[in-house]
């Protein structure tokens, strides 16, 4: 056997059973810890709802303002939702990860404020359509305010709404409610109580509210 | 010396194994974490691709290309050994721990979030720059 042949059979080796390792660590679930009724969630009340009242699946989401994969999942939640306009409705639940995202806990705070005005959805839509505007902001107050104030909201009532206890114990509800469908990422998605895993495409988010819709 | 290398080979299949479950994870939804916070975040960061390619097959490339130096080093004649091959393994762990504390340093101070696969990606990487003898303290022919 030639000398250089050995080391080229143990590298096509490695590659093929490193290869077939990812695929099949990719493919497990990512908690094998996780009962069948953890993977079930009793959201009972609470959260912002689009969407007609009588739809037939809920889509929950568990998102925080400032997670720049809940921005990525964002104009694909108002395409399904555009899709599905009577079968589907979103009903979305803060859960700022205020560890990591130091302002994620005002973004919340500022649609809860619009939302005092009547105006939630287009301060959750404007919030992530600005994300990277304010999200490594050091202040980020001013520019909520200047979207606010965009929007033609009365400024005065929304920055009592930004230091209001009661709003930020609404935001902290979610999240208590969270922690209990033990949520553990950002966005997590819950159809009708059960948790859905859904890629980033819009073929993958088709198929699993085609896959939930009573037949 | 074969025995240092055969560990760099090692460590260069699980990296192989990190990288590749990364980029086949990265478009797959949100990729929790077990030991850190913000896996996702830094998955689909800005930081996270180059020219629209993600890192993580950078990083695939990588490996494979260490651990076929590494393999061709074990597996290389004792009497004759090639000096290049340890030199290019060097500078190439050597090239890729500036990367990988540059993008470890991108976690902590630009996006303050921590993916746990990257650290593992760095710790392989600065332990294969550790194992690789240097060129310079190599000892000349008698």
């Amino acid at each position: 056997m030639p000398k250089a042949l050995k080391p080229l059979i143990v590298i096509v080796l490695a590659v093929a059973l490193a290869a077939g390792a990812a695929v099949y660590l990719s493919r497990q679930p990512d908690q094998p810890e996780e009962t069948a009724a953890a993977t079930r969630a009793d959201i009972k009340d609470g959260g912002h709802i689009r969407g007609p009242e009588k739809a037939a699946l809920t889509l929950v989401e568990f998102g925080d303002y400032q997670c720049p994969s809940c921005g990525a999942y964002h104009p694909l939640v108002k395409e399904i939702l555009n899709r599905y306009p009577q079968q589907l409705r979103l009903e979305f639940h803060h859960f700022p990860l205020v560890t990591i995202h130091p302002n994620s806990m005002l973004a919340s705070k500022a649609a809860e404020a619009a939302g005092e005005q009547g105006r939630y959805w287009e301060m959750h839509d404007a919030l992530f359509d600005h994300q990277r505007e304010w999200s490594d902001s050091p202040n980020a107050e001013p520019i909520f305010v200047a979207l606010a104030s965009q929007m033609g909201l009365d400024s005065n009532k929304f920055m009592q709404g930004l230091r209001s206890p009661q709003l930020q114990d609404r935001i902290l509800r979610d999240v208590e409610q969270g922690q209990n469908a033990k949520v553990d990422a950002v966005p997590t998605f819950f159809i009708n109580g059960e948790r859905v895993h859904i890629k980033l495409s819009m073929e993958d988010f088709v198929q699993v509210i085609d896959a939930h819709l009573p037949k | 010396m074969k025995a240092r290398f055969a560990v760099i080979a090692i460590l260069a299949f699980i990296g192989m194994v990190d990288a590749l479950y990364l980029s086949i994870k990265r478009n797959a939804g949100p990729i929790p974490c077990h030991v850190t916070r913000g896996c996702t975040d830094v998955l689909t960061s800005r930081y996270s691709e180059i020219v629209g390619i993600p890192i993580s097959w950078f990083g695939v490339g990588f490996y494979i290309v260490m651990f076929s130096l590494a393999a061709f080093k074990v597996f290389e004649d004792p009497q004759y050994p090639s000096h290049g091959l340890t030199g290019l393994i060097f500078y190439l762990a050597g090239a890729a721990l500036v990367i990988s504390s540059l993008l470890v340093g991108i976690q902590a101070f630009i996006l303050k979030a921590f993916c746990e696969y990257c650290l593992l990606s760095a710790a392989l990487v600065l332990s294969m720059f550790l194992l690789t003898p240097s060129p310079a303290r190599r000892k000349l022919p008698q």
